[in-house]
């Protein structure tokens, strides 16, 4: 007789797996090269924080994970598959909060997620009843009747992740989810995107909120100038920053926000040059 | 804590209050910089190169067109003035100003324009900012046409009438005045009632309202002759309605056409009273005008937000049901395009006011009006194609709409393709629709036309649909502009994409006109429809194979596709 494993031990086996994986991953456009060389591993299961300067690729990379923009070189694999914009069967495990976005203002909250549903592949009854929840979760069911353009912005970002999380995706992509998001909404996000990292789901998140990263994700990377300077867990990067700090003292335990700053070397203690006119 | 006092402001310039100003004097000059740099930086990419050449051919058609006019409004002034028939003027200056105004409006969703919002931030006065929303976009398609209109009207009375020249300079000075102000008010406020969902509900109702008016006019204009054999006696004689003519005939001279045409008449007649008090009256309707525009612009420059925002109890009720059945992704995506479609006052307009102008365009080949002497047949055809004119925007930028939703077409796990299919699938049934209704007001206005000529109308759709639909798509992944739902002036427009799809329109209407008009000369109208269907059958194919390779197409051009339609307005 066939036997299902408990749910927790399949979690558990897949944590090894790989969810994201790339292999020297490049984007030039023209004689700029925004991103060089990237190759990281996600595992299934992890909250994955992706940090950098403005303009380090960031967002370019997500781009390219996710299908928006194509590499110039290197291999994408998304949950052991080859991945590429054409690779439709991995974009309905993935969910995405796309820089900008993505939302069409024209619809109401509701018509945005049931269209959004439907195009996942979703039947109309489980359709409407995530709506439901999703509008309910995201404080938004009282603004339900309301067009997405007159949405405020932190509106706009719930429903962008309400979007994104409607088809129950396996990987999640957020870049910037938090920016203009109220503390309480922030709260349950946090609270929600934890859930979903419980039950199995990798998270990709991109933001300059660095105490957001620290307190969610359990490994980082950096890019800087479009090539990956740090990749690892927390603590090991935090480690690798210590032993390198001259003035560190032994036991002080440093911030994600020292830990970046001095990675992408701006963390030095050079002063800052001040601005003739307002000094 | 170091002294602040005289550092911050260092280098400022003073600040002024009107818009010559000193301060305003260099935003005008940073003005002019970054207009220049945006036209020069056009050319580092070779589509802003193809853009530039493609306005430059538009603006050349554009002024042929205006010069054609100019020429033949001076003709007719001419004429007019040569025979001591100046009381007729008043037609041409009615004509100009109607023509000023339509061309803009049917233009504006087409052409680029620089929203002057963004300059809301900066330290803009309200004269500076009155002054540039009337400067910015000045050389467009209607000053074009409607200024070497004027221009010729003063060359054909000059050439009659030497000396009314200086009277004539006066009149027409004031006239194109109150064309440019009237235009961007009528723009402005209309833009102020689209956004708003209770005007957008009063107009829509005016509308509907026009179009049934026009149809409940039917019998009263009818004249005693129809042409077509289709016979219907019955209405009033044009004698019973002289009342009516002389009424308007009286109201119109009190309009600024009419006054600026008086002007020219009072001058024949060295009246000069007559001739200040009617400068003085078109003066008043130019500051009219002028003020109609400046609530509009004051309310913009206050900052004033166009969205909408239902109050509590209307965001309560119950949440409208699902449009099309089925949860598939085409039904999702057809849904999502007539949500929208009937949400953006603009498109709508765009796809149905041609069927409002196929009554009128109906009762001119119903009264004789465009000198056919004899019964026309093809008269159905011709409204028809007029109909559906509106469509040029839907499915040459189908991709416009979607802004920064363009991403998802991306990331959804469908092909791109599918969706492409879903649009064409709407556009398709919506054009079939403007069709029939342009077709039923035409025949109501016309009289029912022959089978044949019925047979060679719907050869020529379904030839000309698919041919659309393909060229559509393709001009759609390769010159996509983001098209602002809400406004119907201030759009990012592309020439390049509206010279190609009017180009692409005017050759399927050309070879529709080419395959009825032979067969009619030949009296074998009856050929046309199978010869259109068998063109058909390359257009479907055509359609087809553009579809099959949409996909490689879009990704092909994703990079620019998003970056053109979720760019910063």
């Amino acid at each position: 007789m066939f036997c299902r494993a408990p749910t927790n031990l399949v979690i558990l086996a897949q944590m090894d797996q790989a969810a994201i994986q790339t292999h020297g991953l490049a984007r030039r456009f023209g004689d700029l090269t925004a991103v060089e060389d990237v190759t990281l591993t996600v595992t299934q299961g992890q909250f994955f924080g992706f940090l950098g300067p403005n303009g380090a690729g960031k967002s370019t990379t997500i781009k390219m994970l996710t299908g928006l923009l194509e590499p110039s070189a290197g291999t994408i694999e998304i949950l052991g598959q080859p991945f590429s914009s054409t690779a439709l069967h991995l974009k309905r495990q993935i969910g995405v909060v796309p820089e900008g976005m993505a939302l069409l203002g024209r619809l109401t909250a509701t018509e945005y997620l049931r269209f959004v549903g439907r195009m996942y592949g979703l039947d109309r009854a489980t359709v409407e009843r995530r709506t439901e929840e999703l509008l309910e979760f995201m404080q938004l069911a009282n603004e339900r009747r309301k067009m997405v353009t007159d949405f405020s912005h932190g509106m706009q970002k719930k429903l962008a992740l309400a979007a994104a999380v409607i088809h129950g995706p396996k990987v999640l992509f957020l870049d910037e989810p938090f920016e203009g998001v109220d503390a309480i909404a922030a709260g349950m996000l946090k609270t929600m995107l934890q859930g979903m990292i419980q039950h199995g789901a990798t998270i990709f998140l991109t933001t300059h909120v660095l105490e957001i990263v620290e307190r969610l994700c359990s490994h980082v990377a950096i890019i800087h100038q479009g090539r990956l300077v740090a990749n690892g867990s927390i603590e090991a990067l935090r480690a690798g920053v210590a032993s390198t700090l001259p003035g560190a003292e032994s036991g002080q335990r440093l911030t994600l926000e020292e830990i970046f700053l001095s990675i992408v070397g701006a963390g030095g203690g050079e002063p800052v040059q001040e601005l003739s006119w307002l000094t | 804590m170091a002294d602040l006092s005289g550092s911050f402001d260092a280098g400022l310039a003073p600040t002024g209050a009107g818009p010559l100003s000193r301060l305003a004097r260099v935003q005008y000059a940073a003005l002019i910089a970054m207009r220049t740099r945006i036209f020069a930086n056009n050319f580092r990419t070779s589509a802003g190169a193809f853009e530039f050449g493609a306005r430059a051919i538009s603006y050349f058609i554009y002024s042929l067109m205006g010069f054609g006019l100019g020429v033949g409004a001076g003709s007719v002034a001419f004429s007019l003035v040569s025979h001591n028939h100046l009381h007729s003027l008043f037609l041409e200056f009615w004509a100009i100003c109607i023509l000023w105004q339509a061309i803009s409006i049917a233009l504006a969703s087409l052409q680029e324009h620089f929203d002057l919002g963004n300059l809301l931030r900066f330290p803009v006065n309200f004269g500076s900012f009155y002054l540039l929303h009337l400067l910015f976009g000045l050389v467009d398609a209607s000053t074009l046409a409607g200024g070497l209109s004027c221009l010729g009207l003063l060359t054909g009375i000059t050439l009659a009438r030497p000396d009314l020249f200086g009277v004539t300079v006066l009149a027409l000075l004031e006239f194109a005045a109150f064309n440019i102000l009237l235009v961007r008010a009528i723009l402005a406020w209309l833009d102020r009632w689209l956004a708003k969902r209770r005007s957008r509900e009063i107009i829509s109702a005016v509308f509907l309202l026009a179009t049934v008016s026009a149809q409940l006019l039917n019998p009263v204009l009818r004249e005693d002759q129809p042409f077509t054999h289709h016979h219907h006696a019955g209405g009033p004689r044009t004698g019973e309605l002289r009342p009516w003519v002389n009424a308007v005939l009286t109201t119109q001279a009190w309009l600024p056409p009419g006054l600026a045409s008086a002007v020219v008449g009072e001058a024949d007649q060295h009246d000069s009273t007559a001739i200040a008090a009617s400068l003085g009256i078109l003066g008043i309707f130019v500051l009219g005008a002028g003020g109609l525009l400046g609530i509009r612009l004051r309310a913009e420059y206050r900052g004033e937000n166009l969205g909408e925002a239902p109050s509590r109890s209307k965001n309560e009720k119950r949440e409208a049901a699902w449009l099309i059945a089925g949860s598939g992704p085409i039904s999702a995506e057809i849904e999502k395009e007539l949500r929208t479609l009937f949400r953006s006052m603009p498109q709508l307009y765009a796809v149905f006011v041609p069927m409002v102008m196929v009554v009128i365009i109906g009762s001119l080949f119903r009264t004789g009006a465009t000198a056919v002497a004899h019964p026309f047949r093809l008269a159905i055809p011709i409204c028809v194609a007029y109909g559906l004119l509106g469509f040029t925007q839907l499915i040459y930028n189908n991709l416009g709409a979607e802004g920064k939703g363009i991403q998802l077409v991306f990331l959804f796990p469908v092909p791109v393709r599918t969706v492409i299919l879903a649009k064409n699938l709407f556009h398709g049934a919506l054009y079939i629709f403007v069709a029939l209704v342009s077709g039923v007001l035409a025949s109501l206005r016309i009289g029912r036309p022959d089978p044949d000529v019925i047979a060679a109308t719907i050869g020529w759709l379904t030839f000309a649909l698919p041919a659309n639909l393909a060229a559509g798509n393709v001009i759609s992944l390769t010159m996509a502009y983001r098209v602002n739902l809400g406004r119907i002036g201030r759009q990012s427009g592309s020439q390049a994409n509206a010279l190609l799809s009017m180009l692409i329109q005017t050759t399927i209407l050309g070879i529709g006109v080419g395959v009825i008009s032979l067969c009619n000369i030949f009296d074998r109208l009856w050929l046309a429809a199978p010869i259109l269907l068998a063109l058909a059958v390359v257009t479907v194919l055509a359609w087809l194979t553009v579809l099959r390779n949409v996909d490689a197409m879009a990704n092909a051009r994703r990079d620019t596709l998003i970056a053109k339609l979720v760019k910063t307005e």
